[in-house]
């Protein structure tokens, strides 16, 4: 039987004021993109750019996730900054460990404190997690076929671990163990490209002290895995957050 | 494009068309991004990509472009494996 579902976001009103949870909890925004409507109104909150990538998609479904995606991420954020979702503004940190522009996507700053968040989406959900510090969630579908090849670039005791399974257990296992990797590489800000295999994440399961990093698979809608990493040692939980923003 | 980087990239489409899932990908034009909004792969598919791209045609992209630079687009990624192959002999 599969991981008792997370409960995605039931439709309400828009939830200005929203408080940041103290560490270790962080607030987790969930949404099924097949239950949402995004109008020419809604998806003016996009700035021009987010637009102009949401037009170069190349079906309608993935232009209509990305732009639930984007749209809530807006809609999330300006609840805790009691701002207008159109008025955000985004940009990247550099990567800590190159220098590279490409490193945790912020909000540029305001007038008020900017909160903490990492954005995931896989098939037709989206996790936004929002917090006081340094954070990165990640969401990914379970396989339709096989994915051990990317055993081959996790670490090597994670990847000896992997490899005892048999499949297909195994390949939803990888995911468990990718999500967790991935979770804590966006909560340092590191670019994937500087690899996954010196960062022992460990498999799906209870919560892990990383790079710095406090790391914890959560429990996903069915078909689905997500991880939650928070900077520090302190430990992390997830926040399911009860109610849904509007358009603010 | 050259005969061999044509059909490397015809071979990066099927493996990309597979991988996602998503038939329109057997059309990609040359110069589409790989990690942009149009085939819009992420990290876990990209990896699953370069695996299969080893596996195929013989070339650790990760481990010979170390800045991934060669991922940029469909055509740089066929002309980088392509090069490779023809280097390899």
């Amino acid at each position: 039987m599969p991981a008792p579902a997370a409960r995605l976001m039931p439709l309400q009103p828009a939830s200005p004021g929203q408080v940041l949870p103290a560490p270790p909890v962080v607030d987790l925004w969930w949404f099924d993109a097949r239950a949402e409507i995004v109008r020419p109104a809604d998806a003016a909150v996009l700035a021009a750019g987010e637009r102009h990538r949401a037009k170069t998609l190349l079906s309608a479904l993935g232009r209509h996730r990305f732009e639930v995606a984007h749209v809530m991420l807006r809609r999330v954020l300006a609840g805790y900054l009691a701002a207008a979702p159109g008025e955000l503004r985004f940009g990247r940190q550099r990567c800590p460990r190159c220098g590279r522009g490409q490193g945790r996507p912020v909000l540029l700053p305001g007038p008020r404190p900017a909160p903490f968040f990492s954005l995931a989406h896989s098939g037709d959900l989206v996790l936004i997690a929002v917090a006081g510090r340094p954070l990165g969630a990640d969401l990914e579908q379970d396989p339709a076929g096989c994915v051990c090849p990317v055993t081959e670039v996790l670490h090597p005791a994670d990847a000896a671990g992997l490899a005892r399974l048999a499949e297909p257990d195994r390949h939803r296992a990888v995911i468990g163990c990718w999500v967790r990797a991935e979770a804590v590489l966006k909560c340092t800000g590191e670019g994937i490209g500087h690899g996954l295999s010196g960062l022992r994440a460990g498999p799906a399961g209870p919560i892990r002290r990383v790079r710095g990093c406090s790391v914890r698979s959560l429990a996903a809608p069915p078909g689905y895995q997500a991880a939650l990493a928070l900077a520090g040692q302190g430990g992390v939980t997830g926040r399911p957050m009860a109610a849904r923003p509007g358009p603010g | 494009m050259t005969a061999a980087v044509d059909a490397t990239a015809r071979g990066l489409r099927e493996i990309l068309a597979t991988l996602t899932g998503r038939g329109e990908l057997l059309a990609l034009p040359a110069g589409t991004p790989l990690f942009g909004e149009a085939v819009a792969l992420d990290s876990l598919t990209g990896t699953l990509l370069l695996r299969e791209i080893q596996r195929r045609f013989g070339v650790d992209v990760a481990a010979e472009d170390l800045n991934l630079d060669a991922l940029a687009t469909l055509g740089t990624l066929a002309e980088f494996v392509a090069a490779r192959r023809a280097r390899a002999g």
